[in-house]
């Protein structure tokens, strides 16, 4: 049997395991809406953990993550810094968001904004801007995975179906079992990730160099540039830094974070999951060691891709055996798969509630949501396939590109949680100023000092929020506290509302 | 002041440390190959170290806040 078959074989095995586990998942919950969509908000801290996880690392993190430290160095290490320090405004705003929406039953980071506002076109303002975030990192895990497929197959699986087979899977169970068919694949596909990634990183350092100490006493040797900032393409710290602090903030404005949230057991599950997350950085050592080995190894044919180190320096050059070759190339299709999964889903739950919905058919019967949600599944997950058919651009450009877009969150979300006098004309302003001067300086012009753009469109968005909310007329105190007071309650004395309140009505 | 609000305070700074040691300035200092630690050069090390101070004040926040009862 030629080696490419067996890497297939045991890929194909895994995708069928994943399949079966996600249908496996299924329950009644399902059927309705909240069940779809918040597991019934009752997901406990193991599954929580592992679809946080399975969520950032993503096919990314095995190609972009070593591409950058392959291609430029020591400025890669800006993803193990956000990565550590990105959940942490997540332990103040997280159970307020937690709170509010098992008080008002809400189901999408819109929905508590829109209400904030009492504005639904400001939730297809935001239905928009996320929208336009999540393409484009979807588009990149399939990217990832119709490459990953190409290069561990030797070019016998082509792009083109190593995305399908990927994604038609993803859509599958997505379809099929909703929040918590994703929970339970990304336990497995999480612990394959950890697993793979080391036990590569500390693989290819021995191969190439005998260790790890020893190969970066090799590059300080040879090409020291690497090793510290700014790194081999002279990277500033203004960049670095603003490129951290964008995906730091941004983190935490993905909207699949606040669904997840409101599908959280209490308070404590979602600190816990803070505690452990930084822990997560962790995995991007092996990864960018990966990427480190890569420098001496092509230093005399250069890469004319560095996203692609990765699986040319596991697959073409180190000739590791396909047993081996196949497990990888399963860790790094669970990355893409897991978040491609999560987007397709949130991003489907986005366009369907909080702009068709929400604007124009208010009246809608809830059972018909929840088929045009699935229905948008497939249709975002097909229209992501398309783009990446024609148009595999950079995978850390198409990245900070979404962690621009959201981080314009950032100003309404404080807001709605401590500023009383934010009114709904600022929060207007706000948003579209910042989301105009982040494309602006996307792709117009060069920001000043190179500074990333999301960060200047932030500071435009906060200034012109504060602004204009001042200039006018204040809203009612008494819909503001709501949600300001509101979010103070702990999450246990709603829950004990609640049921005193059900108990008085059957009694 | 309240035992709350000094917590707050506490580790807002903590984090904010922990943060400013990750970008500039704070990571300008660690800007060196030497000395390796771990096999890793000090400024790979430095953001080793910093993302488990991040994870060391998390694990205080939380007892602070939940330690006691279970």
């Amino acid at each position: 049997m030629q080696d490419w078959m067996i890497v297939t074989g045991i890929t194909v095995a895994y995708l069928v395991a994943v399949l079966l586990i996600g249908l496996m998942a299924r329950n009644q919950e399902s059927s309705t809406l909240e069940g779809y969509v918040a597991g019934g908000r009752s997901i406990g801290l193991f599954i929580l953990f592992f679809i946080m996880g399975a969520e950032i690392f993503s096919a990314f993190a095995f190609l972009g993550g070593p591409g950058w430290a392959y291609g430029q160095g020591a400025p890669a290490l800006y993803l193990m810094a956000y990565l550590g320090l990105g959940l942490l405004p997540w332990w103040v705003l997280g159970p307020k968001a937690a709170r509010l929406g098992r008080k008002h039953g809400y189901l999408t980071q819109a929905d508590l904004i829109s209400d904030r506002f009492s504005s639904k076109g400001l939730s297809a303002i935001i239905a928009l801007v996320s929208v336009g975030a999540f393409i484009p990192y979807l588009t990149l895990q399939i990217t990832g995975a119709g490459y990953l497929f190409e290069a561990a197959t030797n070019g016998n699986v082509p792009f083109w179906l190593g995305a399908l087979a990927a994604f038609v899977i993803v859509t599958v169970y997505v379809y099929a079992s909703g929040l918590r068919g994703i929970g339970w694949t990304n336990v497995v596909q999480g612990i394959i990730m950890v697993v793979v990634a080391w036990v590569l990183g500390i693989a290819v350092a021995n191969r190439f160099y005998g260790g790890v100490g020893p190969m970066f006493r090799e590059i300080q040797a040879e090409a020291p540039q690497y090793l510290t900032m700014p790194g081999a393409e002279g990277m500033g710290w203004a960049a670095f830094s603003s490129i951290i602090l964008v995906s730091a903030i941004g983190f935490t404005m993905w909207p699949h974070l606040f669904m997840k949230s409101y599908g959280a057991d209490s308070e404590k599950t979602i600190k816990k999951t803070i505690v452990l997350y930084p822990l997560y950085g962790y995995l991007l050592i092996p990864i960018l060691i990966i990427g480190f080995a890569g420098i001496l190894v092509f230093q005399d044919d250069p890469l004319s891709n560095p996203d692609n180190v990765l699986p040319e320096l596991v697959v073409s050059v180190a000739d590791f055996s396909p047993w081996f070759i196949g497990i990888m190339l399963s860790g790094a299709l669970a990355a893409a798969m897991s978040t491609g999964s999560n987007l397709a889903h949130t991003a489907s739950t986005v366009l369907v509630r909080d702009l068709f919905v929400a604007v124009f058919r208010q009246d809608m019967p809830e059972s018909r949501v929840v088929l045009l949600t699935k229905v948008f599944v497939v249709v975002i997950s097909v229209f992501a396939y398309v783009l990446a058919l024609f148009n595999p651009a950079s995978l850390v450009g198409l990245l900070l590109g979404a962690y621009g877009a959201v981080v314009q969150f950032f100003p309404l979300i404080v807001a709605v949680f401590f500023w009383k006098r934010a009114t709904k004309a600022g929060a207007f302003a706000g948003l579209i100023s910042g989301s105009l001067v982040m494309l602006y300086f996307s792709f117009l012009a060069p920001p000043p000092f190179e500074i990333h753009a999301g960060i200047c469109g932030l500071v435009v968005n906060t200034v012109v929020l504060v602004g204009v909310s001042l200039a006018t007329k204040p809203m009612p105190s008494e819909h503001v506290s709501k949600f300001v007071e509101g979010s103070k309650a702990s999450l246990q004395d709603i829950d004990e509302g609640a049921s005193a309140r059900s108990d008085a009505s059957t009694a | 002041m309240d035992r709350g609000k000094k917590v707050a305070i506490g580790m807002g700074v903590y984090f904010l440390v922990c943060t400013l040691a990750m970008i500039w300035p704070g990571a300008v200092v660690a800007n060196r190959v030497e000395p390796l630690v771990f096999g890793l050069p000090f400024f790979f090390f430095w953001y080793v170290l910093w993302v488990f101070m991040v994870f060391v004040g998390c694990l205080i926040l939380y007892r602070l806040e939940h330690g006691g009862k279970e």
